[in-house]
């Protein structure tokens, strides 16, 4: 049944806002490091974005539009102190990490730590080192008492 | 709840897809040993019977997205945005979260929302995001973090996230088989008819050479004071940016100094 | 003048006891005037009461018409219509109050209370003259004379409740007196809880008095429409015989009577009390333990002879008790080696001898045990203040053991202490003689009825019809009714009334056991234990006064202050009817370096008690002037009680044999015991492995222990168990409840912020989910 109140467009940008909103708040709810949390919040902002506009065309005018563009100052407000605090944080306990800051907990309640942790590869990359131009390469003089070509 | 055309357990049953895979991406530890394995391939496995899932929904439910160039750019949002939340390193989360952008900027153009489209990209991807990846050049450790290999209820958070979704679909679904009988919102339509604002064009998929006008006017018409507001808004954040970090100098300061 | 002499006899010794209560600290040395002077003049009333409580005396073996005199003090509350009659008339009310009342027996009991108090208090000045706890003691002395004299003089069985009970208090006050010794506080203890058993049987005797006779007074009372309401004790009960209730409900108040009797007046096995309350000081042991609260059930018995007599099992009870316990006692005797300890067994056996004698139904056995209480009144308060007198010179020492020979030492006290042991002894002529020999009298006239029926009794027995209560006994054994009867007097009356009616009295169920052949082995017992009586206590006096002079370390240290600024010395007033001041011995107190007699303070009194030791039995007994004083009580003129008088003739043969089982047990202890050490073998060795049992008291304690204390030990400790484990556990785990509830709620409060946030998501999510479901279902 093809009722159509939606267009299918405005149907699947709404769906889609809506999913988009859905990671987002699964990413806030789950990820522990700072900034992943920050980019899942920047996700569900985006999501909310996609549905404001849908709707508003939906609607056939721009209030969804200026709302977006406010949502869009207000997001940028708002990285911009979080991040400040985001580093103050960082500078206070060493890492990024959301769990390092249990003091809300009760007497009780004992501080959770991670108790074992997946492997990792923690082995550093190895990058190839070029030899910076301009200095003549060690080279082994008596390895080579004649060479054949220039 | 019932959608026409049975709609509503591939809905659900993409929905479920949908929160099976993510549990299985995001990072966590306690797996059993082939699960550890699989999850990655798995879960990329059901993500995209999910969107695949929802697509046919939404076809049957009254055509979703038929034009190609949706489907791609909201494609391409949602895998960013998947992968935003389940990468282990915050650098590539950034990343992608800059593809997501991309994505949800070329959304934004599709439905006709030009100068946000590209206000999405200036703003979030030129700066916001920047700045997150100068953040995490300051603020890193080598390697992958402990953290950031585990999650906080990795299970209950995707079973909330699939409720949530289920929740918004179906009610989208309804709303676009049959607006509900209570709430019947006199459509916009009707009543900007008989506004003074100027009619907007009959195919609304058409992109509109006057919509940044259009939009000017309503922000600096209808919406004046929010702007200054959001200007003022804008000038006290970077007061008490510059403000909090100065503070926390001068603390370490009179640290070093008295140490 | 007789009700004010009959409230001044309480009363002075109540206010003298207020006035060193409170003011006691204040009076400094002279703390022991009030007592001794409220005391003194106690007994002065008393004397004169005793003067005009005589009634007309009968001739020959007339008994005198009753003298009753009730001095109503005080209605305290009435409830009306709190017991309607079975027979359908007007409900009684309740009504207690405070009367007094003067009779013979109320009289005599006085004047021994209020002398021996008033001795004991004199004694006590010297006695007690380095205790800084004095003024307590003294108040404690008149708030008991008080107390008793209450007891004695009241005239309704719930007063004498009252002052039971009170008796009872100061007892358990004075054995703890020097509380901070844990001994002493666990004699107290146990004297008050063993009493408490009697107390409960006195309780419910007054339950089953009141539903019985719808009254509690003795006296007989109008209510206020004129209706007369006989006392259970009162004039118009006792002159009909069958107004007193018999069978089976006057047994069982006879037999309750008899516990709260036995309790007071430590009989087996409610005894165990008395010997351990010697921890108590000496004067109050002569004055409570010897002379007047233990008498209490002697007292109750006789004053509820009528009760008594209506039931004769019960009668046969308290003989059969009263035997026994002087028999036990008197073998527990023979092996203490405590001087105190000897007394006490000494008294709880001549307690079983007045209750023999109280047994036997008799007017003459219950004027035997009244004359009894009164000559063993004087004679163990004698020898109990001759043994403080001894511990006084010994240092606190007391156990007969560590000295000997204070023949040469202590004068005073070893004459007088002689004198109290011939007494008790039972050797003619002094006072304990006679009355033991009334009570052997009474005894034998019960155990060979013939013997006294038809050697004795110059009556026609033609002319004697057996009052109605007898009838039913004898009928059953069928055994000629010969028993005396009153004679056709003028006076007797009742004797008409009585033979009128037949066999009006119900059998009660432990008739069976009133038998001659009951009394003649409690006669040879009484005998036997009259030899016990007389070596044991001449034991106590060779193992004390003979021997070699040997003194304990403790009584070096005594002596080192001057005696002769003692309080001063009161002289005798009173001593028992009809004396006045007796003679005085040159107070004795030479010191020697080491120990001396005591002071003239504590001499006197003893010097006026051994007087009295011996001549009151002579005295008393003259022309049986007790015995016909007392028979005018109301209790003892009652008809069926004085239905068994016989005139009083003077027992040869028994006197004869009771000197003779005296002077064997004077020759077995002077064997054992004279002029040997104290400490060396002993005579009591022979006895073998009885000795043993004698020692440990026949196990009395260590039954009543496992028998009593055992189980309600157990069953504090189950109470408790249940107490703190159940009802504490129960209590304490509804206060967990909400910890508990908490301790769940609190784990979600971890502190990690993304938790609080998926929380919130989830409470969001329910929230829409409910709104969607009934939105849309």
């Amino acid at each position: 049944m093809l009722a159509a109140a939606f267009p299918s467009l405005i149907h699947g940008a709404l769906v889609v806002g809506a999913v988009l909103f859905v990671l987002g708040l699964v990413g806030i709810l789950t990820r522990r490091n700072l900034i992943v949390m920050f980019l899942s919040a920047e996700l569900m902002l985006q999501g909310i974005s996609v549905s404001l506009v849908a709707w508003s065309r939906y609607h056939g005018d721009f209030g969804g539009h200026a709302l977006v563009v406010f949502v869009l100052t207000v997001a940028a407000c708002e990285a911009a102190v979080a991040l400040v605090f985001v580093l103050q944080a960082f500078a206070r306990t060493g890492r990024l990490d959301s769990a390092a800051w249990q003091s809300l907990r009760d007497t009780e309640v004992p501080r959770r730590i991670d108790r074992e942790l997946p492997a990792t590869d923690t082995v550093a990359p190895v990058w190839p080192r070029l030899t910076p131009s301009g200095v003549e390469p060690a080279h082994d003089d008596s390895a080579e008492p004649s060479r054949e070509h220039v | 709840m019932t959608l026409p055309d049975g709609a509503t357990p591939l809905l659900l049953g993409s929905v479920a897809a949908f929160a099976a895979s993510l549990w299985l991406l995001l990072p966590s530890v306690q797996r059993a040993g082939w699960l550890e394995r699989w999850s990655s391939r798995l879960g990329a496995a059901l993500g995209v019977a999910a969107l695949a899932g929802l697509a046919l929904a939404g076809r049957r439910l009254g055509g979703l997205g038929e034009e190609a160039v949706f489907q791609i750019v909201a494609a391409v949002a949602l895998v960013g945005g998947a992968a935003t939340v389940v990468t282990r390193s915050p650098v590539y989360a950034a990343i992608w979260f800059a593809l997501a952008l991309a994505g949800v900027a070329g959304l934004l153009l599709v439905l006709g929302a030009q100068f946000l489209g590209v206000a999405t990209i200036v703003v979030y991807a030129g700066a916001i995001l920047v700045m997150f990846l100068f953040v995490l050049m300051l603020a890193q450790p080598t390697g992958l973090a402990p953290y950031d290999r585990v999650s906080n209820e990795p299970l209950l958070s995707a079973v909330a996230g699939g409720v949530l979704l289920a929740l918004l679909t179906v009610s989208i679904g309804r709303l676009s088989a049959e607006p509900p009988a209570c709430c019947q919102v006199p459509s916009r339509a009707d009543a900007v008819a008989a506004a003074a604002v100027p009619a907007r064009p009959a195919d609304p998929a058409a992109l509109d050479a006057d919509a940044v006008a259009r939009l000017g006017a309503e922000l600096f018409g209808r919406h004046l004071v929010a702007v200054e507001a959001a200007g003022v808004l804008l000038l006290v954040a970077l007061v008490g940016a510059i403000a909090v970090v100065s503070r926390g100098e001068a603390a370490e300061s009179a640290e070093r100094g008295a140490a | 003048m007789r009700s004010l002499l009959l409230v001044l006899v309480p009363l002075l010794p109540l206010l003298a006891g207020l006035v060193t209560v409170f003011a006691g600290r204040r009076l400094g040395p002279r703390v022991h005037l009030p007592a001794a002077v409220g005391i003194g003049a106690a007994a002065i009333a008393a004397l004169f009461l005793l003067f005009t409580a005589g009634g007309a005396a009968g001739t020959g073996h007339d008994t005198a018409a009753p003298v009753e005199h009730t001095v109503d003090l005080w209605r305290w509350a009435t409830i009306d219509g709190a017991l309607t009659p079975a027979d359908g008339s007007a409900p009684r009310p309740l009504s207690l109050g405070v009367t007094l009342r003067l009779d013979p027996l109320t009289a005599t009991l006085l004047v021994v209370i209020t002398s021996i108090g008033l001795l004991v208090a004199v004694y006590s000045i010297g006695y007690m003259h380095d205790d800084p706890d004095q003024p307590r003691f003294f108040a404690l002395v008149s708030m008991f004379v008080f107390s008793m004299a209450m007891l004695v003089a009241s005239s309704s069985f719930l007063l004498v409740y009252v002052f039971w009970e009170a008796v009872g208090a100061c007892s358990y006050l004075l054995i703890g007196f020097w509380y901070r010794r844990p001994e002493a506080a666990r004699a107290a203890k146990k004297a008050f809880l063993v009493n408490r058993v009697g107390d409960f049987g006195l309780a419910i005797a007054v339950f089953l008095l009141w539903l019985t006779y719808g009254t509690l007074d003795f006296h007989d009372t109008r209510l206020a429409d004129g209706t007369l309401v006989p006392g259970i004790l009162g004039a118009a009960r006792l002159a009909d015989p069958t107004a007193i209730v018999g069978g089976a409900i006057g047994t069982a108040i006879c037999l309750l009577l008899l516990l709260a009797a036995c309790g007071k007046s430590a009989q087996v096995p409610l005894h165990v009390w008395l010997p351990d309350a010697m921890e108590g000081p000496t004067p109050a042991s002569a004055l409570i333990h010897a002379a007047t609260m233990v008498t209490a059930g002697v007292y109750l018995v006789t004053r509820c002879a009528p009760l008594f007599v209506a039931a004769p099992g019960a009668l046969a009870v308290v003989a059969l008790v009263g035997a026994t316990t002087a028999l036990v006692a008197g073998l527990i005797g023979t092996v203490q080696t405590d001087l105190k300890r000897v007394l006490a067994y000494s008294t709880i056996s001549q307690l079983g001898y007045m209750f023999a004698a109280l047994g036997t139904g008799t007017l003459g056995g219950f004027t035997a045990g009244i004359f009894h209480l009164v000559t063993h009144a004087c004679f163990k308060a004698l020898l109990f203040l001759g043994a403080g007198s001894v511990m006084h010179a010994m240092g606190g020492v007391i156990d007969m053991r560590r000295f000997g020979g204070l023949w040469t030492v202590m004068p005073v006290t070893r004459a007088t202490f002689l004198v109290g042991a011939l007494a008790l002894a039972g050797v003619p002529p002094f006072a304990g003689f006679f009355s033991k020999d009334e009570i052997l009298a009474a005894l034998h006239s019960r155990g060979w009825p013939d013997a006294h029926a038809s050697g004795h009794h110059d009556e026609s027995p033609a002319a004697a019809t057996p009052p109605a209560v007898r009838v039913a006994t004898w009928d059953r054994r069928a055994a000629p009714p010969t028993i005396p009867v009153a004679s056709g007097s003028a006076a007797s009356h009742r004797a008409v009334a009585v033979s009128a009616s037949g066999g009006a009295a119900a059998a009660g169920p432990l008739d069976w056991l009133a038998g001659p052949r009951l009394y003649r082995t409690l006669f040879w017992m009484s005998l036997f234990t009259a030899g016990l009586t007389a070596f044991y206590t001449f034991r106590a006096v060779f193992m004390t006064f003979t021997g070699p002079l040997r003194l304990p370390p403790e009584a070096h240290g005594h002596g080192a202050h001057g005696h002769d600024d003692h309080g001063p010395s009161h002289g005798g007033h009173g001593g028992h009817a009809g004396h006045g001041a007796a003679g005085h011995e040159p107070a004795g107190g030479h010191r020697t370096a080491v120990s001396h007699e005591s002071p003239p303070v504590m001499t006197r009194p003893l010097v006026i008690l051994a007087v009295a030791s011996f001549l009151a039995g002579v005295v008393l007994f003259i022309g049986h002037g007790l015995a016909r004083f007392l028979a005018a009580t109301p209790s003892l003129a009652a008809a069926n009680v004085a239905a068994t008088a016989v005139p009083p003739v003077f027992h040869w043969d028994l006197a004869i044999q009771g000197t003779l089982a005296a002077a064997i047990g004077i020759a077995l202890a002077a064997i054992g015991h004279y002029g040997r050490r104290s400490d060396g073998p002993s005579v009591e060795r022979f006895l073998g492995p009885l000795q043993t049992l004698f020692a440990r008291r026949f196990y009395f304690d260590e039954v009543e222990h496992a028998a009593v204390v055992r189980p309600l030990e157990w069953l504090a400790a189950v109470a408790a168990t249940v107490d703190r484990v159940v009802i504490d556990g129960l209590v304490r785990s509804v206060a967990h409840v909400p910890v508990a509830l908490g301790g769940v709620v609190r784990r979600f409060q971890g502190g990690v912020l993304q938790r609080y946030s998926l929380a919130g998501v989830v409470g969001v999510l329910g929230m829409l989910v409910a709104l969607a479901w009934n939105l849309w279902l």
